[in-house]
């Protein structure tokens, strides 16, 4: 599965390259543009950044393991405020991690409270899996993806079980499009220096609880 | 990891391959991972539409009044059975709102001191309006649950406070 995109320090050099620019620099710059013509008025230009960043609000809130009503609270809470902070954000440009840190601080409050209260009925909704299914569960759902499916259900089941660090920075790093490493930073409050050595080590523990499975 | 993750090309040709290997197997990993996101635990499909929807909830009239204070962070825990009231300040400008929000319901005061309009936000749903008297006092029910904010006209002013979950 690797050998035939291996060829020599090219390949080497663009991935260490990627590791300090993930996130893709240029779609980063487009959210700054974005966020002005959205605070000028531009609707279009608002759920294209639904669009570019509600994953990664979505990672954040996953990664701290809310319930199901309480991670959908913090994700409105999230967008709701940004619509009052359209207009008045610094560097437009870091709306990602704006949005990132305002999740967590929600989040953490979230957490807060559950702790100080006794948890009532939301138990209920802690292994509710997420009910909409998208056209790529539908079609992973047909018989001749049934192979993928399983790999996909054991990547997941391997991840889940991963320690809570590892799972929290690695859920994440899996937003689409790939979050950059300030996003992370603001996302779990860790020192962008250390996302990297983290992201090895997870990545590498969850590769040999794959490969002890046999599944890889 | 290196005996087990023998590719078997070359270990001699690229004396830096094992750790170029490594790199690259994470990345691959991290984007297996990402396409797994992407199925099993995609942003809801109601979640991106509530996002798209809440362009429409732009305040262009309105002041912003900042959370300066909230009891669930800034106070220390009291013990006891009972839910003790969650407290908030919002600060816009000279205008303060105190707000209690619990199960009585939510209380509040405008300062300075004065009569209001209150609006209880709640996402998109209709508002629930409430009047605050001579003394910036003001009284209804405990917003539904989700986010909520308070729009507020007082003293030839708008002011809208920071949305929060109560």
């Amino acid at each position: 599965m690797i050998a035939p995109v291996r060829d020599g320090t090219t390949s080497s050099t663009a991935y260490d390259d990627l590791s300090y620019t993930r996130g893709g620099t240029v779609d980063r710059a487009e959210v700054g543009v974005l966020v002005q013509s959205a605070a000028d008025g531009d609707a279009a230009a608002w759920k294209a950044l639904v669009d570019g960043l509600g994953p990664l609000v979505w990672s954040v809130v996953r990664a701290h393991g809310l319930s199901d009503a309480d991670a959908h609270e913090v994700y409105q809470t999230a967008w709701f405020r940004f619509t009052q902070h359209l207009g008045r954000i610094r560097e437009p440009e870091k709306t990602g991690s704006w949005l990132a840190s305002t999740a967590r601080h929600e989040c953490l409050k979230v957490i807060r409270a559950s702790q100080r209260w006794t948890p009532t009925d939301d138990v209920h909704l802690l292994d509710r899996a997420s009910e909409d299914r998208t056209p790529e569960e539908s079609v992973l759902d047909s018989e001749e993806a049934a192979a993928q499916t399983e790999r996909v259900r054991r990547l997941w089941q391997e991840f889940e079980e991963l320690g809570e660090r590892c799972r929290q920075l690695l859920r994440v790093l899996m937003a689409s499009p790939p979050p950059s490493y300030q996003e992370v930073s603001a996302a779990l409050g860790i020192a962008v220096g250390s996302i990297g050595p983290m992201r090895q080590r997870c990545l590498r523990r969850l590769r040999a609880k794959l490969e002890t499975r046999g599944t890889t | 990891m290196s005996a087990t993750h023998e590719d078997g090309d070359g270990e001699g040709l690229f004396p830096g391959g094992e750790a170029d290997d490594g790199l690259l197997a994470d990345a691959l990993l991290e984007e297996e991972l990402r396409q797994a996101a992407a199925i099993l635990d995609p942003v809801p499909a109601a979640l991106r539409t509530i996002a798209v929807e809440a362009y429409a909830l732009r305040d262009l009239d309105a002041r912003l009044a900042e959370l300066t204070f909230d009891s669930l962070v800034d106070s220390l825990p009291v013990r006891g059975e009972e839910t003790p009231p969650r407290m908030l300040t919002f600060q816009a400008g000279a205008v303060t709102v105190d707000v209690e929000v619990g199960d009585e319901g939510l209380i509040g005061q405008v300062l300075p001191p004065g009569p209001a309009e209150v609006e209880v936000l709640s996402g998109p749903r209709p508002r629930a309006r409430l009047t605050a008297d001579d003394l910036g006092r003001f009284a209804g029910e405990a917003p539904p649950a989700g986010p909520f904010a308070l729009r507020l006209r007082t003293g030839g002013e708008v002011v809208v406070t920071e949305w929060l979950r109560a």
